[in-house]
């Protein structure tokens, strides 16, 4: 449905040799929902706003529904009011002179079709009662909430029946009760409808809870795609891995591989792993591990266990989060409602489940990685509320 | 947990002190004890004093049978039906009305034009606008209206012989219509300021999503950016409106030699005769005084309203700007002219002149003539040196008593709680509603017959406190969004590490305040240093300001020294301007 092939966005200006999108390529089928998901500027934004035709591309080909909508090279470009698209925007862009419902037919009755005023009423006044708003339509748009405004944005952007849907983080200005709701009815709407659709966030919760397809994105290139649960389960690259939260990352060496799994020979023991391709005998990865699959144990029958001492325990309601050093690396695990009572200096065995870990083989920049596990989550989460600030 | 665990000692018995004095007083006594509160007091008393008395002595003056006189005096409205009946007053309502709505109609439509070139287009060479800008800090209004005098005197001027050569009419300056040009070329900018900033703060996915909405970009405009754009427009058109109608420069040099009459000149003639006709004097200044408050009421309330544009711009907000395609040329073009007519225009009208002998127009020929003499010519004409060092003091010390009041009120007014805090506020901007003449001629009549035994009426006390009361509103602007950004948590923290109240000021506040309290010093020297419209009622022999000088000059038809100092005082006061923005910029304030 949407087609991009080799875009290219450079910034004016910008001494850095950088493109802000830097020749992607990416399909969204009729029908799904593909996420763009990445840190603050990563160029997810970009894209969206080129596929929009807010900006114009410096190279690369982008077409929907067939219809070829820009082409530098062949001079080809279609202005955003020509396109078949419908954009809900991170600041709601609710106009503040109108009422909600005027704001709903505002598409109606300025586009290219327009139709007559009691027709354009009564369909958004139907978008209207989609988004669960038809009661506040006469109200004036600043009076609603948040929530609301965000709701009447998502109205409008469909009432003219789009083919397309293009949402730029359209739950990051919501407080985080309201973004579940508002997430909830967005993937609600887009099922039903089925329609296309582009969305942009830097949350990895939120792409996974609304997604069809996840692609990955950093420095202005698609790093990964995949199917949601696919990208959660098994990252086949490291920034993906540790954009995904998976906190703990262990050096090591294959010892014996086969297709899908590995062998790996860590500091503390061995562990079979997921591997993509057959890394060779002897290469250095690093081995991913989710705090979940770290299970704890003061006793180790299976002989498995790694052995630590606790450093510090946080409490969060429905599970706990243990820091547990083993040797010189500081691992996080996670237990769920398992009430185990350690304390700082607990002598404690780290089990790790089999077949969940993950080995990556070390990219010639990721090699000698002296993050640490915590430092890591850091930085994501940072950089996560970095790209909330909005981004370039 | 020996912290916790430990017994803390029981509490000493309330001891009863003695009562000396009834509660009451006691209280009240206490109460000034708290440093914050003798200065809330303090404060408020001089705030209160500075911005009600001129208007109110004004008023006074225009209910009394006589005033200035030895005739026992009473209360009447004969003025009024007097005035009001006279057709002459109505000539001159239809004059002054048609002059600054026409002024501030013309201003606000190409400042805001610009402005939206500026901030919303892809239009090259943006400085040149910015420069432009500035001009009204940098060109005092009398230097203004005294270059463009010379650009268009009808038979002399620069530009009207040029019209003459190309067989065009040469225009009349000394005309209604003239008026309308030379104040619109003045105020411009600051209609362009004032729509800069309206056009930022407006969020442009606003404008996007209605393109997403597949509406073609001439109906965005009209639809969306025209339609939350008009609350600021109509807030701008009131402001230069009040500020045309109460100037003094352009309605006296352009407006009397061609008999053209407006309220503010029609004040200043009054009082130049003789008997002088205070009564009548006072109607016509409470008259500008009720259409300039009632402007700015309705300013403040409709830019009130467009602020609920800009609460909804979030987190995602982006200024984006049109690709305007071949017409950014159209657009460049728009702001060269622009900086040719109300910057360098002007600005090398004075140049020349300054460097000759008299009064001519440019041409070849008089290349040979060029000749600083003028320059020279400045220090040896009696009184002009004198008014330049009396400006420099007023402004100065003007500059430090606004400096001191508006950091103390902007104190009060963002950090307390105290009760009247809103008053104090509102007080200390009433000077903004105030034309600059019925201050002037209030402050004048209050020092006249003001029953206290201080007689600074003849001394640049009188002058000071004038530019005070014009320039609080001006330094507040730059001392209350500084004083905002400055967490409350920082003056908490010098509280619980044992500093007093003044150390905490003056250690915590003071330092971090300093880029704003240099801004607001600044700029109120360079608001007292240009103003004229309220020092032309105050001066007298010896206490000339140089604004009074070149006026006089001027009249006296000394026009190379008057070009030769107005180049001087433009160069002194872009050096302050350069200061200003530069610590503005440093301390991301953004004022206007």
């Amino acid at each position: 449905m949407i087609e991009v092939r080799g875009l290219t966005k450079r910034y004016p200006g910008r001494t850095v040799l950088r493109n802000a999108v830097d020749g992607i390529d990416l399909d969204v089928p009729e029908g799904k929902l593909v996420t763009l998901l990445g840190p603050s500027g990563c160029g997810k934004t970009t894209t969206l706003r080129l596929i929009a035709g807010l900006e114009k591309p410096d190279d690369g080909r982008i077409s929907i529904g067939g219809t070829l909508m820009c082409a530098p090279s062949e001079g080809v470009y279609v202005g955003v009011h020509h396109r078949p698209i419908g954009v809900v925007f991170q600041s709601y862009a609710v106009w503040p002179h109108m009422t909600a419902v005027q704001n709903v037919m505002f598409p109606l009755r300025s586009g290219q079709k327009k139709l007559p005023k009691p027709e354009a009423r009564r369909r958004a006044m139907e978008a209207l009662e989609m988004v669960g708003l038809a009661e506040y339509a006469d109200r004036p748009a600043p009076a609603l909430s948040g929530g609301q405004q965000q709701r009447i944005s998502l109205a409008r952007a469909l009432t003219r029946e789009p083919e397309v849907l293009l949402l730029d983080e359209p739950l990051s200005n919501l407080d985080a009760g309201l973004r579940d709701r508002v997430r909830d009815e967005i993937r609600a709407v887009q099922q039903r409808l089925g329609i296309t659709t582009v969305f942009v966030t830097h949350d990895q919760d939120e792409a996974l809870a609304v997604s069809d397809e996840v692609i990955v994105m950093d420095h202005g290139r698609i790093v990964e795609r995949g199917l949601a649960q696919d990208i959660y389960a098994w990252p086949r690259e490291e920034f993906t891995a540790r954009f995904m939260g998976i906190s703990n990352s262990l050096p090591g060496t294959v010892t014996s591989a086969d297709r899908d799994m590995a062998e790996i020979d860590l500091a503390h023991g061995r562990l079979r792993c997921l591997a993509s391709g057959t890394p060779a005998v002897g290469s250095r990865v690093n081995v991913f591990i989710r705090p979940e699959s770290l299970v704890l144990s003061r006793k180790d029958p299976s002989g498995r266990g790694w052995k630590g001492t606790v450093e510090f325990s946080i409490y969060h309601g429905d599970c706990w989060d243990y820091h547990v050093r083993v040797g010189d690396t500081l691992l996080r695990s996670r237990m769920y409602r398992e009430k185990i009572g350690l304390a700082h200096g607990d002598p404690v065995f780290v089990v790790p489940e089999q077949e969940t870990a993950i080995a990556i083989t070390e990219t010639p920049e990721g090699t000698a990685d002296e993050r640490t596990a915590g430092a890591t989550v850091l930085a994501a989460t940072t950089a996560a509320d970095a790209a909330g600030q909005g981004e370039l | 947990m020996s912290l916790l665990s430990r017994s803390r000692p029981a509490p000493p018995p309330p001891t009863l002190l003695p009562v000396h004095r009834p509660a009451r007083i006691g209280r009240l006594v206490g109460w000034f004890r708290d440093p914050r509160n003798l200065l809330l007091a303090v404060v408020a008393v001089v705030v209160a004093y500075l911005a009600l008395v001129p208007a109110g002595t004004m008023a006074v003056a225009s209910l009394q049978t006589s005033f200035l006189s030895t005739a026992p005096t009473g209360w009447t409205l004969h003025h009024y039906t007097e005035t009001l009946g006279e057709a002459d007053f109505w000539t001159l309502v239809g004059n002054s009305f048609g002059y600054a709505a026409a002024t501030a109609v013309i201003s606000t439509v190409i400042g805001f034009g610009l402005a939206y070139l500026v901030t919303r287009t892809n239009t090259p060479a943006k400085f040149f606008a910015r420069v432009a800008a500035l001009i009204p800090l940098i060109i005092p209004g009398i230097l203004n209206t005294v270059a463009w005098a010379l650009l268009f005197a009808p038979h002399t001027g620069a530009l009207n012989v040029l019209l003459r050569d190309m067989h065009l009419p040469a225009f009349n300056i000394y005309s209604l219509a003239g008026m309308v040009l030379v104040q619109s070329m003045h105020v411009t900018p600051v209609a362009f300021l004032m729509g800069t900033a309206a056009f930022t703060s407006m969020d442009s996915s606003l404008e996007e999503a209605a393109l997403a909405s597949g509406a073609p970009p001439w109906r965005v405009f009209r639809t969306i950016t025209a339609r939350l754009i008009r609350p600021a427009i109509m807030s701008a058109v009131l402001l230069m409106f009040v500020q045309t109608i109460s100037t003094f420069e352009v309605p006296q040099l352009i407006g009397v030699p061609g008999r053209t009459f407006v309220f503010v000149s029609k004040i200043y003639n009054a009082l130049q005769a003789f008997p002088t006709d205070y009564g009548t004097v006072g109607v016509i200044g409470v008259f500008i005084l009720a259409v300039a408050s009632g402007g700015l009421w309705l300013s403040r309330r409709l830019s009130g309203s467009g602020a609920a544009a800009q609460t909804i711009t979030g987190k995602g907000f982006r200024p984006t700007s049109t690709d305007l395609g071949r017409w950014r040329w159209l657009g460049l073009a728009a702001f060269v002219v622009f900086f040719l007519v109300a910057v360098a225009l002007p600005l090398l009208m004075l140049v020349w002149s300054s460097l000759l002998p008299g009064y001519e127009p440019p041409s070849i020929s008089a290349l040979h003539r060029l000749t600083l003499a003028n320059y020279r010519e400045i220090w040896h004409t009696p009184g002009l040196i004198d008014s330049v060092r009396n400006s420099l003091i007023t402004a100065v010390i003007a500059g430090a008593v606004v400096t001191v009041i508006s950091a103390i009120v902007a104190y009060i007014t963002v950090k307390t709680k105290v009760p009247g805090r809103g008053l104090l506020d509102g007080l200390a901007t009433v000077p903004l509603a105030v034309p600059s003449v019925v201050m002037g001629v209030g402050i004048l009549y209050w020092y006249l017959t003001a029953p206290i035994p201080l007689h600074l009426y003849g001394t640049l006390t009188i002058l000071v406190i004038a530019f005070v009361t014009i320039g609080l509103p001006y330094g507040l602007r730059y001392i209350v969004p500084g004083m905002a950004q400055i967490k409350d948590e920082l003056e908490e923290a010098a509280a619980t590490s044992g500093a007093s109240w003044l150390r905490t000021f003056r250690t915590i506040y003071v330092p971090l305040l300093a880029p704003s309290l240099t801004a607001a010093f600044l700029y109120t020297v360079i608001v007292a240093f240009r103003e004229i419209s309220a020092a032309i009622f105050l001066y007298t022999q010896g206490t000339q300001v140089v604004s009074v000088t070149i006026y006089q000059q001027w009249s006296n038809g000394s026009y190379p020294i008057v070009a030769a100092l107005g180049v001087l005082i433009v160069a002194f006061l872009a050096l302050i301007v350069a200061v200003v923005s530069l610590l503005t910029r440093k301390t991301g304030l953004n004022r206007q």
